[in-house]
């Protein structure tokens, strides 16, 4: 089976990557496989500063997944070129750089200083995480998603992934947006915002009161996205969202997805990613396709139509 | 799943038979799965009770929600999926000192395999366990059964001590304090160890948590002294990975 993909002028060795925020910077996981068995590695979003994260308690739990809201804690960019990215840099698979930030200038702080980085494949901007004051803004006015994306674009060679969020009304007027201000690929979707109450304590669990639904709950959502993206748009998509066995990720592929992340799965199953590696070589087999290329939009003819 | 035991109305002990015998310390837990994952989507962790062989040993948990009541549900020869040991346990001196510890509730079983290993090194071991109420007490037999000195505390006074369980420290002479249970209790912990002072008090904590080693950073704890390297990074501790077992004064809660 040929597993191999591209995307955003990228080869991926198989389109299964670790979807950031689940993965940490890798050292957790490694202690059980090896890293090189993925397609690539979305670390967790990275800032200028370190950032302390939302106070306790951050998750709940939610029928079919969770809710977090961990705040983008994280140890900054100086100590992720110091210890992170060395670590991952030994192994040979494509590490994608999630990169966050309160305000543009903190954006293309940690674009500026991971531009030029030995064993970073590409960037990926968050400007869709939920659980921080400031983490939607850049998605609920697309005009203000491309003012950052055409700034980070001025700033770095390496392939631009824009994180877009389904918190939208129109997430495929925010992808054009990024496509059109220079991104080179998107990533759907991030999480959804939502809440739990707390009956006996007469208040949200979630400290941030909100979190982010993630978890096989979320993948209809996701799928309906990335669809609708790869129908639209001529950039690709890696697509993310309630990933839990290889059949999912053939369901993303088939919708219009190069490549695909898997995120809370490995919580609940640490050696989901590679599992899901083995089944979707199974899955592809089983659906007749020779390839992940083939696989690709199978389910999408407008997105086909696009690239023929 | 072998046994199932009900220690109390509202609490259950499941005994298991492990695959392979990687022995756990005391306080290191494990995240188990059950269900179908959709209405106990997260694995649930908890501290391991009794251990009856290299590859047999209990849960104990009060039945609270949907993911331990799954677990609850579970009948002799079901399968389910734990993961572990994890996390880092109580440290278990080498000295045979007076050691005291204290149980709140479900908080019990950590310390019995602790209470165990302290009197392997010829420590003198107090137990001290409290509950709401009479039938809340869990572990005192099996406690005593190790061969502890166990003393009880309720809330409504129908057993041992009237009033919070931590009102009986004061009596005792203890070199260290070992302490599981709901916050409160461990907050009046803290205040004894500071008081005394006892400087090698350690407390097992409790955290919601999505994957129990160390990348969903859902189970933050404030860290009381944090390292000036790491600047506002350093503010949580993961409660999965640095602990669940922490010096009394490494945490603010």
């Amino acid at each position: 089976m040929e597993m191999a993909t591209k995307l955003a002028g990228l080869s991926f060795k198989n389109p299964v990557l670790t979807a950031s925020g689940t993965f940490g910077y890798g050292r957790e996981a490694a202690e059980l496989y090896d890293l090189a068995t993925l397609g690539g590695v979305m670390v967790k979003g990275v800032s200028r500063e370190p950032w302390s994260g939302n106070p306790p308690t951050r998750i709940a739990r939610a029928p079919g997944g969770m809710l977090n809201a961990i705040g983008l804690q994280n140890p900054g960019l100086d100590h992720f070129l110091a210890v992170d990215l060395p670590f991952l840099r030994a192994y040979d698979t494509k590490v994608v750089v999630n990169v966050v930030g309160h305000d543009e200038e903190g954006f293309l702080a940690v674009v500026r200083g991971v531009d030029g980085q030995a064993g970073v494949a590409a960037i990926e901007l968050n400007i869709s995480c939920p659980n921080v004051a400031d983490g939607l803004l850049f998605s609920q006015d697309p005009a203000r998603a491309a003012q950052l994306v055409a700034r980070v674009r001025l700033e770095t060679s390496l392939p631009l992934i824009v994180k877009i969020s389904p918190n939208v009304t129109d997430p495929v007027a925010l992808g054009a947006a990024c496509a059109e201000a220079g991104a080179d690929a998107l990533s759907a979707i991030n999480t959804l915002l939502g809440m739990a109450i707390d009956v006996e304590r007469r208040r949200p669990v979630i400290a941030n009161r909100t979190g982010g639904l993630s978890g096989p709950a979320v993948k209809p959502v996701g799928l309906r996205i990335v669809y609708d993206l790869a129908r639209s748009l001529a950039i690709p998509v890696i697509g993310m969202g309630g990933i839990e066995s290889g059949r999912d990720a053939l369901e993303y592929l088939m919708a219009g997805a190069r490549a695909v992340a898997v995120g809370t799965a490995v919580f609940r199953d640490p050696l989901a990613p590679p599992r899901i590696i083995g089944e979707l070589e199974r899955e592809l087999e089983a659906a007749g396709f020779a390839s992940v290329a083939e696989a690709w939009a199978a389910a999408n003819p407008q997105a086909k139509e696009r690239v023929s | 799943m072998v046994e199932r035991l009900q220690p109390a109305p509202d609490c259950v002990e499941l005994v298991m038979e492990f695959p392979d015998d990687e022995a756990p310390k005391p306080g290191q837990f494990y995240m188990l799965s059950t269900g179908d994952g959709r209405d106990t989507y997260l694995p649930r962790p908890l501290s391991f009770y009794r251990t009856f062989s290299p590859r047999r040993m209990s849960f104990l948990f009060r039945v609270v929600g949907p993911g331990t009541q799954a677990l609850a549900a579970l009948k002799p020869r079901d399968r389910l999926q734990a993961m572990g040991p994890l996390g880092r346990g109580f440290p278990v001196p080498d000295q045979p000192i007076r050691a005291v510890l204290v149980g709140g509730g479900v908080g019990v079983p950590p310390l019995w395999s602790l209470g165990r290993a302290l009197l392997e090194r010829g420590a003198k071991v107090t137990a001290l366990i409290g509950a709401r109420t009479r039938s809340g007490l869990l572990g005192q037999a099996e406690l005593q059964a190790l061969g502890l000195e166990v003393r009880t505390a309720t809330d409504d006074g129908t057993r041992g001590h009237r009033g919070p369980v931590t009102e009986l420290l004061p009596g005792l002479d203890a070199d260290q304090v070992f302490a599981c249970g709901p916050e409160p209790m461990l907050r009046a912990v803290q205040a004894f160890a500071a008081s005394r002072p006892l400087p090698d008090t350690y407390l097992a904590l409790e955290a919601a948590m999505a994957c129990g080693y160390g990348v969903c950073l859902g189970c933050a704890v404030e860290r009381a002294k944090p390292d000036p390297e790491l600047g506002p990074y350093g503010t949580y501790a993961r409660v999965c990975r640095e602990g669940p077992v922490f010096r009394w004064d490494e945490v603010k809660f």
